[in-house]
């Protein structure tokens, strides 16, 4: 047995196994751990107080936490239908454009290489309800009344999915233009030959090859916006009266603020839920839609 | 990018008049000198940043370093939110074998014991120097473990000119019925902020909408009211009569459009910087924006009073205060205690309040009040006069601190969220502060208090 694990294949792959066991495993591990503790960031000792499903009792009975959870699905929603409608808008239309399509790519790219931060920086006082350029922008027509972009009910959460949709749409652009330059010429081709109209050959013929890109942006991006933080942080802080608040910004604020991690880490765990049932989901229909291609 | 340039406007001004006050390197008013060799020494410290802070280290700290031979590595530097989170990190990590911290009295209970009680690191007589009510408010649990730089209350500033227009007196009488003055309740105070707004170019008032900052200002309402945030026992007591009305003040405010209509994602700097840009009548501020106020940088420079905060029909004013400090870590090497201890010395020392309370903070030291009003008196400038006996007088008699316990920014996390909702209309004010309340009792059962 012990010279079974010595063996070289074993010890090969040993490098690989710690590597993960220490940057994934051990801390999925203690944190797992620590969501059965009342583990306070300011008390140490409170790491080793085991209080069993107290921390995941309560989170069934947490209103405030199945809001964020229905808030976070609905932003998801939103923010992943918007980005792949322009992100496959734009893709089209760079595919069609036969000089400067280099240079407008990397432009394409310019709101990636921002930071989430300064991006919530840059919206925030675009949106802002005093001095910010949109309402300055309206009182130009005359309108003359503040509109409160970052607290009204509605307008708050459409104005972070803006920001978000902003800084990201280009992730589809880009993928998807990738998956339109790997289209092969001769159906299309063909479908012209047998007077197929545009609409037709883009039903039949782009958008099936292109499901496999699309649903691998959508995995991608649904696990990044399911963590989505950085701009709603700088945005509102998930107020106000929490009408923006979504998951990450509630456990970041227990985990911190409050320095409450053992009930921040159950909050996570369950929360992970959501990550999985997206990904499942998406990854389910990108191997129907590689059956679909004839692809494995 | 107008806000943009507001924000530089104000980095720059804060910066230009701290650095434009000189310092006396021979530090000849502080009767208590903690100087020493500290050659090979460098101190690990985490302080907090921003405009209103850096200045004093830009002066201080090559000082002491030129003096003792010592170095200061400055490991961290952010808002006092940011570098809390960090702090938390730290012990969670422990990683706290740095020396000096920023800390504040709201603070600075929920970090348990990693500090170090001054007491016998800094010199009595030293100590004897400070207000003893501020020395006791950065006591925890029998232990000093802060030195206070300077302190904060709030006063009600706002533009002199609307005040004094006589069309505006005749209006004002008019429609309430008695003379137009500045607010001496809060009554008058919602009354003439209602008077004064034309959304949206001109506001009444404003308040600082979110977070801590919003809690404190409703606790400071509450006590006004007459009520408490807690009984005896630490059982919630805010959502009683008192705690209504203070809460149904901020949402009358706000319904009436006498508020920004995005109030609720403000915090210091947003108030600060909208009144000194002449679009708000009323602004409850701390000192520090005194000097930014009245400066030609300010739309209203020239132009500005400030009044006590107002009554509320509990008799009392508000009066929420603390005191920003440094600590030593109970981390923090034997052999770097004593340059640790000098370091924060020049951080608070006499030479060093005079410095800042010539911008306008409220300095801590019982003999900076009376020095710094008499520099102010000899060199005639009667708007900082003013404002330091403005504010000696709400230290004095106002200010109260929120309850020194653990859970302070915990329950805030608790209530901001509920006062908003209350504001925007999403609950009734009894709904909100019943639910807070409700969540409150759990927190406070979990803390062990009952």
């Amino acid at each position: 047995m012990v010279r079974k694990i010595f063996r070289s294949p074993v010890m090969l792959i040993m490098p690989s196994i710690l590597a993960i066991g220490f940057v994934i495993i051990i801390p999925l591990i203690f944190s797992f751990y620590t969501s059965f503790t009342s583990y306070k960031l300011t008390r140490p000792d409170s790491l080793f107080n085991f209080v069993g499903l107290r921390n995941y009792e309560r989170l069934i009975d947490n209103a405030k936490f199945w809001y964020a959870f229905g808030r976070t699905i609905l932003f998801l929603a939103v923010v992943l239908n918007l980005e792949l409608l322009f992100g496959l808008g734009i893709a089209l239309l760079i595919n069609k454009i036969t000089w400067g399509q280099r240079t407008l790519r990397t432009i394409m790219m310019f709101p990636m290489m921002f930071s989430p931060i300064l991006v919530g920086f840059q919206w925030k006082y675009i949106f802002n309800d005093n001095i910010g350029l949109l309402n300055n922008f309206l009182y130009l027509f005359g309108y003359e009344s503040a509109i409160p972009w970052l607290i009204d009910k509605y307008l708050a959460m459409g104005s972070i999915m803006v920001a978000e949709i902003w800084a990201n749409t280009s992730i589809f652009a880009i993928l998807l233009l990738a998956g339109l330059l790997g289209i092969p010429r001769d159906p299309v081709e063909a479908a012209r030959v047998d007077g197929c109209n545009s609409w037709q050959v883009f039903k039949n013929i782009t958008l099936p090859f292109l499901m496999p890109f699309i649903f691998i942006a959508l995995t991608i991006r649904s696990l990044d916006v399911g963590r989505a933080y950085d701009i709603v942080h700088i945005m509102t802080g998930g107020g106000p009266a929490m009408r923006t608040e979504l998951l990450w910004t509630m456990i970041a604020r227990i985990g911190y603020k409050d320095a409450n991690m053992g009930f921040a880490n159950a909050m996570s765990y369950v929360s992970i839920i959501l990550s999985i049932a997206f990904t499942y989901y998406f990854f389910t229909k990108l191997v129907a839609a590689r059956r679909d291609l004839g692809q494995q | 990018m107008k806000l943009f340039k507001s924000i530089l406007t104000v980095i720059s001004i804060f910066s230009l008049s701290f650095s434009a006050f000189a310092v006396d390197k021979s530090f000849p008013n502080d009767k208590v000198a903690m100087w020493g060799d500290f050659s090979g020494i460098t101190l690990d410290v985490k302080l907090i940043g921003g405009a209103p802070y850096d200045p004093l280290y830009e002066v201080m700290i090559p000082i002491w370093e030129e003096k003792t031979g010592g170095k200061v590595s400055i490991l961290s530097k952010k808002s006092h939110f940011e570098l809390d989170k960090e702090i938390k990190q730290d012990i969670a990590a422990g990683n706290i074998s740095y020396c000096v911290v920023s800390n504040h009295t709201s603070f600075a209970t929920q970090y348990g014991d990693i500090y170090r009680d001054l007491n016998g690191i800094v010199p009595g007589d030293f100590l004897a120097e400070f207000v003893p009510l501020v020395l006791e408010h950065s006591t925890v649990d029998g232990r000093l473990v802060q030195l206070p730089q300077h302190s904060d209350v709030s006063n009600l500033w706002y533009i002199k000119s609307i005040y004094e227009d006589e069309d505006n007196k005749k209006r004002f009488k008019a429609e309430y019925g008695y003379d137009l003055a500045p607010p001496e309740t809060l009554d008058q105070w919602k009354e003439q902020a209602i008077f004064w707004s034309d959304p949206p170019n001109f506001y009444g008032t404003q308040y600082v909408g979110k977070e801590e900052a919003i809690t404190g200002r409703f606790y400071e309402l509450v006590i006004a009211e007459g009520g408490a945030l807690f009984d005896n026992e630490w059982r919630p007591t805010f959502n009683d009569e008192a705690g209504q009305r203070a809460l149904q003040w901020f949402v009358d405010l706000y319904n009436a459009q006498a508020v920004p209509a995005g109030v609720l994602n403000y915090l210091w700097d947003e108030t600060g910087l909208g009144f000194a840009s002449g679009t708000v009548a009323l602004n409850l501020d701390w000192g520090g924006w005194g000097a930014y106020f009245n400066s030609a940088d300010s739309k209203i420079g020239g132009d500005v009073g400030l009044v006590r905060f107002p009554m509320g029909s509990g008799g009392k004013r508000g009066g929420w205060s603390g005191s920003h400090t440094y600590s030593i870590l109970n981390g923090c090497p034997e052999e770097n205690l004593e340059a640790a201890a000098s370091l924060i010395w020049i951080l608070t020392n006499h030479e060093a309040q005079m410095h800042e309370a010539r911008g306008g903070k409220l300095p801590t030291m019982t003999r900076v009040w009376d020095d710094i009003a008499g520099e102010m008196n000899a060199e005639g400038n009667a708007f900082m006069s003013d404002l330091f006996s403005t504010f000696k007088a709400s230290m004095a008699e106002d200010a109260f601190t929120p309850p020194l316990i653990p859970e302070w920014i915990p329950f805030s996390n608790i209530i901001f969220p509920e006062l908003q909702a209350a504001i925007v209309g999403d609950k009734t004010v009894k709904e909100a502060l019943d639910a807070a309340a409700k969540e409150t009792d759990y927190l406070m059962q979990d803390a062990g208090y009952y």
